[in-house]
């Protein structure tokens, strides 16, 4: 198992360089000129010259590359164009606003995936079954920022009592209570894409198990039908799940820019939408960096708890 | 020597291609919907400047914010602009970000899959690296950061869309290839001379088309959705082209005062688009691909 994992993580070494290089050629290929941003309104030539060798913007390609490499290893991304502020800084402020509503979201998708799911594929062809089925097919389609608006006003306008805000974010720390209030709709407009794919493959391979040949074993030795579908249908049926979630978090992450943008909260994805009109590069490169890596590492992460449910997977290595 | 053998000849029926388009489509009742969905998309596409009521860009400020009528059908926007011809002239940029960038993404892709499954060796280990690089990314992330950096336009656009698709059909194709590769009828063509070039484009593509197809109709689906994703963040066409992400978009600041009208029908024409292309690459996968029929 250990062997799996750094085999693993060796393999992620290329990738991730490669991916840092996709990243900085993304950002260089630019056109206009961040310069005019940071050395501010109407710099004379001698300002804009030295600005640039003091960024390093007037060397070789190549050697700013390597140069912006090596900074990022030990944690330095940068100084934000536009606010000074060190972009480390600044993604490590609002990292945790981002899991937190990522972490909400995943876990709204699949606790709804799982119940529903199993309900839908247990009452194969009822109500249930075909209101679920209809659900996957249009939540995938649903474009995730209108459902945002349709939410912020369903509970502005329709449901009384204004339980849920539009918008905003309060730390968890100050205010518990209204911390999760905020964080309900937002969560729900990521989760609905992501739930749609879930629900159908826990439904799809519940029905597989089904059909198979302990499924009639563990029912004719007389268990109860509550343990023949926990223990021995969700059981097996939850391995494809798995991988599919691993998937998700990708969507998730990519929810997360669009949805902070709608409910003005403060989490990475915000920051980057609000870095672009300005060519604000270092800190568009630092939030695309660490959404890959962060995507990159969960879905290393979602591959081994895969290969550690799944006995039939060999790990490589040694041991097979 | 009383019975000699007879040489036996069956006579299929012959078909012409309208009944057996018929038969397809009578085992298939989803792949009709599907299809009628989509003419219908594509007709309004196409003759947008012909059915619309209205200019989509005409300011009218004595028209402003008007509520669904029998005049306007989806209401007006600030500007006096008849939203449901905006949403119909959308549907142009839609389709063609849709087709255009999907095409890139088919090209690239397949090229590079077909050369790394067929050549294999250090070409395929090196394609394969740059393909889980860009997989590495979440998708639309890396279609903001491609769009952001070459500029808001709808050229730009497509372009990053389509880079995003690459992975997909890249890896589907080199899968795909590797699997045929060992079949007889390959080595029987090689056998007899067939040249590399040929070989893959006359004997290894079209054992491929009907996944390939399946996959291209779902990254349809995809691309019309990030398009309406990055004109919603102001990264696809200008005002005032009429967009149906960056309408929605531009609804946002009159969210409060109940003009819902204003981002109703850009939001669910981007719905039936993207459902239309989702529901008919599902038909097409179980139509032509059995083997492929997965449920994620």
């Amino acid at each position: 198992m250990t062997t799996y994992i750094l085999r693993r993580l060796l393999l992620m070494i290329p990738v991730a360089f490669l991916v840092t290089v996709g990243i900085f050629v993304i950002i260089r290929i630019a056109p206009g000129d961040p310069i005019l941003t940071y050395a501010g309104e109407d710099p004379n030539p001698e300002t804009i010259a030295y600005v640039r060798a003091q960024l390093g913007l007037d060397q070789p390609v190549p050697i700013q590359y390597a140069a912006w490499l090596s900074r990022a290893l030990q944690g330095d991304l940068g100084r934000s164009f536009q606010t000074h502020q060190r972009v480390t800084e600044a993604i490590i402020e609002r990292l945790p606003v981002t899991f937190e509503l990522g972490a909400a979201a995943l876990l709204i998708s699949v606790t709804v995936a799982l119940v529903v799911g199993t309900i839908s594929a247990i009452k194969r062809n009822s109500a249930v079954d075909l209101l679920t089925t209809s659900f996957t097919i249009a939540g995938v389609s649903f474009p995730n920022f209108y459902l945002g608006l349709l939410l912020i006003l369903l509970f502005a306008y329709v449901v009384p009592g204004h339980i849920l805000p539009p918008g905003g974010f309060t730390p968890f720390s100050t205010d518990p209570w209204d911390n999760l209030r905020r964080l309900i709709l937002p969560a729900i407009t990521i989760a609905t894409a992501s739930l749609a794919v879930n629900l159908r493959q826990v439904r799809s391979s519940l029905l597989d198990v089904f059909g198979l040949d302990y499924m009639r074993t563990a029912r004719a030795k007389g268990l109860r039908e509550r343990a023949v579908i926990v223990r021995h249908a969700l059981k097996n049926a939850l391995i494809p799940v798995v991988t599919i979630i691993g998937i998700q978090i990708g969507a998730i992450i990519e929810g997360a820019i669009i949805t902070e943008t709608i409910f003005f909260i403060p989490g990475i994805g915000r920051l980057a939408v609000q870095a672009i009109p300005s060519q604000d590069y270092p800190v568009v490169q630092g939030v695309v960096l660490v959404s890959a890596l962060s995507f990159m590492l969960s879905t290393l992460a979602v591959d081994v708890l895969y290969a550690f449910l799944d006995p039939r997977i060999s790990f490589g290595g040694a041991q097979a | 020597m009383t019975e000699a053998a007879l040489p036996v000849v069956i006579r299929a029926q012959q078909q012409t291609r309208a009944s057996s388009l018929r038969w397809f489509l009578r085992k298939n009742p989803r792949m009709l919907v599907g299809m009628v969905l989509l003419s219908i998309l594509l007709f309004v596409a196409a003759f947008a400047p012909i059915i619309a009521p209205y200019d989509p860009i005409k300011v009218t400020i004595g028209d402003a914010l008007q509520p669904p009528s029998f005049q306007h059908w989806l209401g007006t926007d600030d500007l006096g602009r008849d939203v449901f011809s905006r949403v119909l002239w959308g549907s142009r940029i839609s389709l063609s970000v849709g087709v255009i960038s999907v095409s890139i993404g088919f090209f690239v892709g397949v090229s590079v899959g077909l050369l790394a499954g067929y050549l294999g060796g250090t070409f395929d280990l090196l394609a394969m690296r740059v393909i889980d690089a860009l997989l590495a990314f979440p998708a639309l992330v890396l279609a903001i950061a491609i769009t952001a950096s070459l500029g808001p336009q709808i050229q730009n656009a497509m372009i990053a869309i389509g880079v995003v698709a690459i992975p997909g059909y890249a890896r589907l194709t080199r899968g795909q290839v590797l699997s045929v590769r060992s079949r007889e009828y390959i080595t029987a063509a090689r056998t007899v001379g067939v040249p590399p070039f040929r070989l893959v484009l006359r004997h290894i593509f079209p054992n491929i088309a009907n996944a390939l197809v399946v996959q291209a109709t779902l990254a349809t689906a995809f691309a019309i959705l990030a398009e309406a994703a990055l004109s919603f963040l102001g990264l696809g066409p200008q005002p005032p082209y009429p967009s149906w992400g960056q309408d929605i978009n531009y609804s946002q600041r009159y969210l409060a005062n109940m003009k819902w009208w204003m981002s109703a029908g850009p939001g669910i024409a981007i719905f039936i688009a993207v459902f239309t292309f989702n529901f008919l690459g599902d038909a097409l996968r179980d139509a032509l691909d059995p083997r492929l029929r997965r449920s994620g």
